[in-house]
């Protein structure tokens, strides 16, 4: 082993071709990965987060901040902007300089691993965890001559949660020291974390500084779009509209909304349309949200079709929601010699039972129990019953 | 130039033994069948091919970032649509420079860990040396993200990640794999590619909410949804023998025999039987393989009874032929167990109650030959339950005693039935037994 280099991808031999007409432009501008400069929408979040680190910069003091928000509501981006901006604002000696470090919890094979990540971006130093652990508390519990304020940013926070619940602890409480001088931005997912896993002493020393990311609302969402879009004109109004009342509806997700967006600009690329109208929208919306169980039971063989139709017959005679195999196969005999094809053995209707379970139309036991293997329907009643009286 | 004429048409005109054409014959044929050669264009998903076509040619060549599940029931040509997409799309000089290629599978990358150093190793990172990857899970796992982070869209060469069996890994821990691989095709580093394969349909509900708000929720679908005749021109191209076939007269015969084997009824109707119960082309390829394998040197065409034969093995149920290979006394016990069953409607039985119901048949039959003693009775029992015909109702590690464990049959009463029609030399009055309504 040589010198280490820092590790990367090779580069293209071929430069990546550039965005050539309206749609691609939109489509490349539409991407999740371009986040725009600042971000429509959080104003109030991003100047709530601002204020707060600022504040602890200026006053060469630490604090704990945690942001909750179901996924896709800006969180990360938001935190993101507010360090571009403070970054600058010392970059021209606004405010002092201070450095940042970021980690996450889900890029971590381990808990303790957060000491590791935090060191090395902090010192460049590799240490093993436990070593990390000892220096990183020296570090913040003694004094030193000219320490710049460091802010760490604890992205899915829920990961880093041991039984001892001594990694949530040490980030918690190294900003209480009087010599630390940190600031701790956490962010996860739900808005109760810290009253639900967190014990008394761990949660006490998060504080109460607290903010949430609610859905987006589907002007919001609209305006997201319209602000990447930056004057590209490719969508009508009308479209835009839709994907965003549908997305708010469900989930209020802006990755969701974006990638709707994106699969309606290829759809239009294929019907040759100049702008993207509702119906390359509803196609986009289609593809993503409908369930395939309608369709994978239309297609599904004849006994396949029959055996469905035997399970919820049996289901109606037990009154339960769940049936042996032997006892779906008596009525799926039954059926046949009704429709007047030859009736499946045991062997071929366990294989056809089979396919419908892997497929999780079924939910079945261990094939080793044989005719004792219970039977339950993964999708309603309804659904199949419509799925195989509408042919 | 007249005798290249010549020569050509000697070629045309030539005529090997048969002892020649069929090994010939064998050899493209299973080349086809078994070894799942790809077929110049895929039928029957032609927009899926496009729709996958272009969003892998976008990675490669804009370097944009996707992520895509390709959802159908097995046997339906998932990998077959993969493998046509590539080949395609590695047809073009510049994507083929560029674009970098990860195989994955979740029956062999079983945990992230070696997940990522099969990744480490098939990228060719600088932390693998040969076959050899250095460095903890956690080291490797920093490594590979740094790498990722460290391109951008414009000048990294782009990868392509292909997982097939994505259910299996949304079962690893905490979907770190999943959630990185997602999150970089989100974000603004390497451009990458997440193919997934998977016949999961409800795959989606088995991810993390911050996962799956990664995805981007593009699904392709496959069905399996030929018609029936559909079905047979399928049977006819996969049978039927090429242009270029060294003997011509041959093939022309060959076919032949195809296309009459095809217009005939009977054979429509096991076509239809096989078709009724599974539409995909797996299962048919696996019928036409056992018909293939009765054609000889000395029986070089496909006849109809080669076809009944081997959809007779196809359909034949296991469990009633286990039953054909039992003792008489295995099959009295058999038969007791029915009856008990018949009696106490399906309540479990131990080895005990299946005696006494024995005995009562010997008590009618005074001078019978069948007076075995307990221990072979058990011994017996024990065998029947060796071969899972009978089931220990909790678990084959229960303390009780084995005269007193309770049992359950796993037989139907049709395969009972079905075996004794076909038992070797029954004896009639074991048949009486069976067929009585009280023991």
């Amino acid at each position: 082993p040589g010198t280490p280099r820092t590790p990367s991808i090779p580069s293209r031999s071929l430069p990546a071709r550039q965005p050539a007409n309206v749609l691609e432009e939109a489509r490349t501008r539409l991407h999740v990965s371009s986040v725009p400069e600042s971000l429509p929408c959080r104003e109030q979040e991003f100047q709530d987060i601002y204020s707060f680190v600022e504040s602890k910069i200026m006053d060469g003091t630490g604090g704990c901040m945690y942001v909750s928000g179901v996924p896709g509501t800006g969180k990360t981006a938001t935190v993101h902007e507010v360090m571009r901006c403070l970054q600058q604002a010392a970059d021209v000696d606004q405010i002092p300089s201070f450095s940042f470090v970021e980690i996450n919890g889900m890029k971590m094979t381990d808990p303790h691993q957060a000491y590791v990540q935090i060191l090395q971006e902090l010192t460049g130093q590799k240490a093993t965890a436990d070593h990390a652990a000892a220096l990183l508390e020296k570090r913040f519990s003694n004094p030193a001559p000219r320490k710049e304020t460091t802010v760490l940013l604890v992205d899915e926070l829920d990961l880093l949660w041991t039984r001892k619940q001594n990694v949530m602890y040490n980030l918690f409480d190294w900003p209480t020291r009087r010599h630390a001088r940190l600031v701790v931005l956490t962010i996860a997912n739900t808005m109760d974390l810290p009253e639900r896993v967190m014990i008394n002493r761990v949660a006490s020393r998060l504080g109460l500084t607290r903010m949430s990311f609610q859905p987006y609302t589907f002007k919001q969402l609209q305006q997201i779009i319209t602000s990447r879009l930056n004057k590209v004109k490719a969508f009508e109004e009308d479209a835009l509209q839709l994907a965003s009342r549908k997305v708010a509806a469900l989930s209020g997700d802006a990755r969701r909304c974006l990638d709707i967006c994106r699969r309606a600009t290829e759809i239009c690329e294929h019907s040759a349309a100049g702008l993207v109208g509702m119906s390359h929208v509803m196609e986009a919306l289609d593809e993503m949200f409908s369930s395939a169980y309608v369709a994978a039971i239309r297609s599904a063989s004849l006994q396949e079709q029959l055996f469905l139709r035997a399970v919820i017959a049996e289901f109606r005679r037990l009154g339960l929601e769940e049936a042996t195999f032997q006892q779906v196969l008596l009525q799926h005999q039954a059926l046949c010699r009704v429709e007047g094809v030859q009736p499946v053995g045991v062997s071929e209707g366990l294989a056809v039972c089979q396919r419908l379970g892997a497929c999780r139309l079924l939910l079945l036991e261990s094939s080793r129990l044989g005719l004792l293997m219970r039977v339950r329907l993964n999708v309603s009643q309804d659904d199949v019953l419509y799925a195989l009286k509408a042919d | 130039s007249n005798r290249v004429v010549m020569s050509k048409r000697k070629v045309k005109d030539v005529h090997l033994p048969v002892g020649e054409c069929v090994p010939k014959l064998q050899e493209i044929l299973r080349e086809r069948i078994c070894h799942q050669q790809l077929p110049v264009r895929p039928e029957g998903v032609e927009a899926q091919h496009k729709h996958l076509l272009e969003l892998l040619r976008r990675t490669a060549v804009h370097g944009e970032s996707n992520s895509v599940l390709i959802v159908g029931p097995r046997g339906a040509g998932k990998t077959m649509l993969l493998k046509c997409v590539l080949r395609d799309l590695l047809q073009d000089k510049e994507v083929q420079k560029n674009l970098l290629q990860v195989h994955l599978n979740g029956l062999l990358q079983t945990s992230d860990s070696v997940a990522l150093k099969d990744i480490t190793r098939q990228l060719q990172l600088e932390n693998a040396v040969g076959d050899k990857v250095f460095g903890s899970f956690a080291e490797n796992l920093a490594f590979l993200l740094e790498a990722l982070k460290k391109g951008d869209r414009s000048r990294s060469r782009p990868v392509l990640f292909v997982l097939d069996e994505f259910d299996l890994f949304a079962h690893h821990k905490n979907q770190t794999l999943l959630y990185n691989l997602f999150d970089v095709s989100q974000s603004a580093q390497a451009p990458v590619a997440v193919v997934g394969l998977t016949c999961r349909l409800d795959v989606l509900e088995l991810l993390e909410k911050r996962v799956k708000s990664r995805f981007s929720h593009r699904q392709i679908h496959l069905l399996n949804s030929p018609t029936f005749p559909q079905y047979l021109e399928r049977v006819r191209t996969q049978l039927s023998l090429p242009d270029n076939f060294p003997d011509e007269r041959f093939a022309r015969d060959w076919n032949g025999s195809v296309e009459s084997l095809c217009e005939d009824k009977l054979v429509q109707e096991v076509f239809q039987r096989h078709f009724n119960s599974s539409k995909d082309f797996r299962s048919l390829h696996l019928l036409l393989m056992f018909c293939l394998s009765r054609v000889s040197v000395s029986r070089a065409t496909l006849r109809t009874s080669d076809l009944l034969e081997a959809s007779r093995l196809c359909f034949t149920d296991a469990k009633a032929n286990m039953l054909h290979g039992l003792s008489i006394l295995e099959l009295c016990l058999v038969i007791a167990m029915k009856h008990l069953n018949d009696v106490y409607e399906g309540e479990p039985f131990n080895l005990q109650m299946v005696h006494n119901e024995f005995k009562k048949f010997l008590q009618r039959r005074p001078n019978s030959v069948y007076n075995f003693e307990t221990p072979v009775i058990m011994k017996a029992f024990e065998h029947l339950q060796q071969l899972e015909l009978i089931r220990p109702v909790d678990g084959p590690t229960a303390k009780s005693q084995k005269e007193y464990q309770l049992m359950r049959l796993m037989l139907d009463h049709s395969q009972i039935m079905e075996a004794l029609q076909k038992y070797p030399q029954c004896p009639t009055d074991v048949r009486q037994w069976a067929m009585s309504a009280f023991g």
